[in-house]
């Protein structure tokens, strides 16, 4: 029995406390981070506005890839792993731009 | 990751592994291996979004202003807090406290469940407002546009296809709650959460670039 | 390695004496017997056998549709049938082929079977994600069949758009959806090999120990999870577009069709080097072995396959110059293709200088790979010629075009298929086929091969197009001779089917390792016990150690 919390151990909540920092924190950037876009989205303040929601976007998946999937605390093997799929949809995307930016 | 886990919490070995960490970390690169596929099954949805707007830009800003982006947005917030509560989850499994850990899986199937409702809601919401072109019964509202037809029909395809990840998601979330319930659970099966925390993550990930691509960059000129 | 425990070299082991059994536990075909047995197994090597009789089923299937194809076309007036039939006789010759035969070929039956073998390890990685990928694909064959049963489709296996969605009256939406789930299964076997080739191996086999044939298969797995997913969704919007009228490749709304072949290709050129990948592993085990020499330039081998496996995602335009993309993109995509040349030519060149001054067997597994080398060379250089611009614009869709992917596909992967399928026979079953018989239909499938598709390199160039059902009457000599063709490579693959089942029961048995080649897969017993190996393997000092070594750069095997 570990809830509710006030019959929690002051070294239990020392440790909680410490477990909890970093999804809190991550939790907290990303809805910051969303706020950002959607009051850009919402205003449109001027003409290619989209470049610096994609940019917020490659922000929230970073922060998603790197600190909530742990890829920086992983060995590099799954870090290449976790940046192969990135790497293909470049591929993809770009090859089929020399068409579509061609025509 | 192995290490930071409390006593008596871990990973019963599998008889083909030789060691419990190489079961790990076979387990931890097929579930990335398996991610790969998810990401690139929905960028070829988010190219062939990019194409529309590159070949009909007017069409698409005027079908993309008409998606509801306030749902969207609450949506993007629901799976951002069920990520919150899938980390919590993981981080109760390492520390052994397993029934805090199964509340914070029940609070993520919960928000899955709720993004779902929403969802359906905003169906429900574009029906209404004849924003369902694929219907041949019902006419469409930016007939005037034909090429609207296109980015909205992309976004109910991929808009249903991420609602069927969350839906099994869902699913087997609720049926590993239901064996991580029982005792010495998370002395034999601890990386399940992880494993599986790393699938919800990234189904997140995937709404947090559907959300911008389909509601929010095509609204600008 | 037997259970008694002696440790003996190969050079001291008498080649086709049987090992002795007493005291040994079963092998993996006597361990168990029931059906429940073998239709819940999770053994990597009972699965690779599900796998192994369900493609053999689909090849049978293929080819005659394919001997439909070739009666049709004995004549040049469509008299034999009608133009229908013969449309869907080349699609269900097409889809069947290339997505349940030569795609699941050879990583799901050899693959399935000796990754786990050749790397020291008991097992896949995730065995009952094994067992579902073969129930994936019977559950995707179920549906292509369906299709077929209820008449059949007329598309082509590419499933172009708009014919596809808005023209076709036959049955698309069941063969598209086949598709779609046997996509599923080659994405769960290629997640396998790659978890198992990263984390399962034996303690001391490094990288650069491998054989060439695990490497082959890596660089097709990584394939598999990289381009499937995209044709996976770009069959959904098909079936989307088909039965809701999604608009994205409709011209008639405003969406193009190119986009779709785009989707398509970005999957479907990577393909074919799912499809020629494993048979080029399969080649470069057989060649060292017969020839009783290193392979030569392993590392430039082992690295050819991963740079065939990356620069065959930045090619996938060529095939379509003359459809409507815009001149930068063919002339980009035009450039890149000829780069594939550089790691196939790598490999050939390799295959040759192992030969060169070896000692040559020339037993079946070696006919076939010699085959195999031979074909290869025209299939590819016929490539160069489909990937100039100018050229294609003069034999794209043609026969051209049908000679030369066939002289991949056929001439490569079909040969290599059973050219493995001889060498690591003996292994599978543990019975030695019959030798003279099995020398008969490899020559065999080599002319028949030939007259069949040679001529065809010949109409293309003359102008007679893929896909039609009626041709000019100057043609039918040519035609006639490739029909003909058929009928002989249609002998050479009957044989091995009635002696290889015939050696089940009454060939000899096969020692552990009736070819004395080298791989851990000929260390265990043949059959081997149902976890592998009855003691851990030991790794050797270098790959390929065989007999006769080459000196190359002294760093080779580092």
């Amino acid at each position: 029995m570990r809830t509710p919390l006030s019959t929690l151990t002051p070294a239990d909540r020392a440790q909680l406390k410490q477990r909890m920092r970093k999804p809190v924190l991550t939790f907290l950037a990303l809805l910051a981070l969303l706020a950002v876009n959607v009051t850009l989205g919402a205003t449109l303040p001027f003409a290619h506005v989209w470049a610096i929601e994609l940019g917020v976007v490659a922000l929230m998946a970073a922060t998603i890839l790197l600190v909530s999937m742990e890829v920086i605390e992983e060995p590099p093997l799954i870090r290449l792993f976790s940046g192969l799929g990135f790497f293909w949809v470049c591929i993809m995307v770009g090859m089929t731009l020399t068409d579509y930016l061609g025509r | 990751m192995s290490e930071g886990l409390a006593k008596g919490v871990g990973v019963a070995r599998a008889h083909h592994f030789e060691s419990v960490a190489q079961q790990r970390e076979a387990t931890t690169l097929g579930i990335w291996a398996w991610l790969i596929t998810e990401l690139l099954l929905f960028s070829a949805l988010f190219l062939v979004a990019l194409i529309l707007r590159i070949q009909h830009p007017e069409a698409t800003v005027a079908a993309a202003r008409h998606l509801k982006f306030w749902i969207g947005a609450a949506n993007t917030v629901v799976l951002i807090c069920s990520s919150l509560t899938m980390s919590m989850a993981i981080e109760f499994s390492r520390m052994g406290w397993q029934r805090a850990m199964v509340r914070a899986m029940l609070a993520t199937a919960a928000l899955g469940t709720l993004f779902l409702v929403l969802k359906g809601y905003e169906y429900y919401a574009d029906w209404d407002e004849h924003m369902m072109p694929f219907l041949s019964s019902r006419p469409f509202a930016l007939e005037e546009t034909p090429a609207a037809r296109l980015f909205v029909n992309l976004y109910y395809v991929a808009t249903m296809l991420h609602a069927v990840h969350l839906f099994t998601g869902i699913t087997l979330l609720l049926g590993m709650t239901w064996m991580a319930a029982k005792a010495g659970f998370l002395s034999r099966h601890q990386n399940w959460i992880e494993i599986y925390g790393l699938y919800w993550h990234f189904i997140d990930l995937v709404w947090i670039l559907a959300f911008p691509i389909l509601y929010v960059v095509n609204r600008g000129t | 390695m037997s259970a008694s425990g002696t440790i003996e070299g190969a050079a001291h082991r008498e080649p086709h004496a049987p090992e002795a059994t007493i005291g040994r536990k079963p092998d993996y075909l006597h361990a168990e017997s029931t059906l429940r047995s073998w239709f819940f197994t999770t053994d990597h090597k009972r699965i690779a056998l599900l796998y192994l009789a369900s493609i053999t089923g689909f090849f049978v299937i293929g080819a005659l549709a394919a001997g439909v194809v070739r009666l049709a076309l004995v004549v040049p007036n469509g008299a034999i049938m009608t133009n229908d039939t013969y449309n869907k006789a080349f699609t269900i010759h097409g889809v069947v082929m290339v997505w349940f035969f030569l795609i699941p070929s050879i990583p799901a039956t050899f693959g399935n079977f000796l990754i786990p073998l050749m790397i020291g390890a008991k097992d896949l990685a995730f065995p009952k994600l094994n067992l579902t990928s073969w129930y994936v694909f019977m559950t995707g064959a179920l549906f292509t069949l369906v299709s077929v049963v209820l008449g059949g489709v007329d598309t082509g296996w590419t499933f172009y758009a708009p014919l596809s969605t808005a023209f076709s009256n036959t049955w698309v939406l069941p063969a598209l959806i086949g598709v779609t789930i046997v996509g599923f299964s080659s994405i769960l076997t290629g997640l396998n090999f790659v978890v198992t080739i990263h984390t399962m191996r034996a303690p001391g086999m490094t990288w650069f120990k491998l054989p060439i044939f695990v490497w082959t298969h890596y660089a097709t797995s990584l394939i598999f999870l990289l381009a499937t997913p995209v044709i996976t969704t770009a069959l959904i919007l098909l079936i989307a577009e088909r039965a809701f009228h999604v608009g994205v490749f409709d011209p008639a709304y405003g969406g193009d069709p190119v986009l779709f072949q785009h989707l398509f290709w970005f999957y479907s050129h990577p393909a074919v080097y799912i499809m020629v990948l494993p048979g080029m592993g399969v080649i470069s085990e057989i060649v060292p072995a017969f020839a009783r020499k290193k392979l030569f330039g392993y590392r430039f081998v082992a690295y050819a396959s991963i740079g065939l496996a990356s620069v065959t995602f930045f090619v996938w335009g060529h095939h379509m110059f003359i459809n409507g993309q815009s001149d930068l993109a063919s002339l980009v995509f035009s450039a890149l293709s000829f780069a594939v040349a550089v790691p196939s030519a790598v490999k050939v060149y390799n295959w040759t200088a192992t030969i060169h001054k070896g000692s040559l067997r020339l037993d079946t597994p070696m006919l076939y790979a010699m085959g195999y080398i031979g074909l290869f060379v025209l299939g590819g250089l016929t490539g160069l010629y489909l990937a100039t611009l100018a050229i294609n614009q003069h034999i794209h869709a043609t026969y051209f075009v049908v000679a030369h992917f066939h002289y991949i596909m056929v001439g490569g992967t079909v040969l290599a298929f059973l050219g493995g399928l001889h060498f690591w026979w003996p292994k599978f079953t543990g019975r030695m086929y019959s030798e003279p018989w099995g020398r008969v239909s490899a020559i065999l499938i080599f002319l028949g091969f030939n007259v069949t598709f040679f001529p065809q390199f010949i109409l293309g160039y003359l102008g007679m197009p893929r896909r039609y059902a009626t041709y000019p009457p100057e043609f039918q000599l040519l035609n006639v001779l490739s029909s003909a063709g058929a009928t002989i490579l249609a002998a050479g693959y009957i044989f091995p089917m009635l002696y290889l089942v015939y050696s089940l029961w009454f060939g000899r048995k096969a020692p552990a390792n009736p070819w004395d080649a080298k791989g851990l897969e000929w260390e265990t017993s043949s059959p081997p016990p149902t976890l592998n190996f009855v003691s851990p393997p030991e790794v050797p000092r270098i790959p390929y150690d065989y007999p006769i070594q080459a000196t190359e750069s002294k760093d080779q095997h580092r």
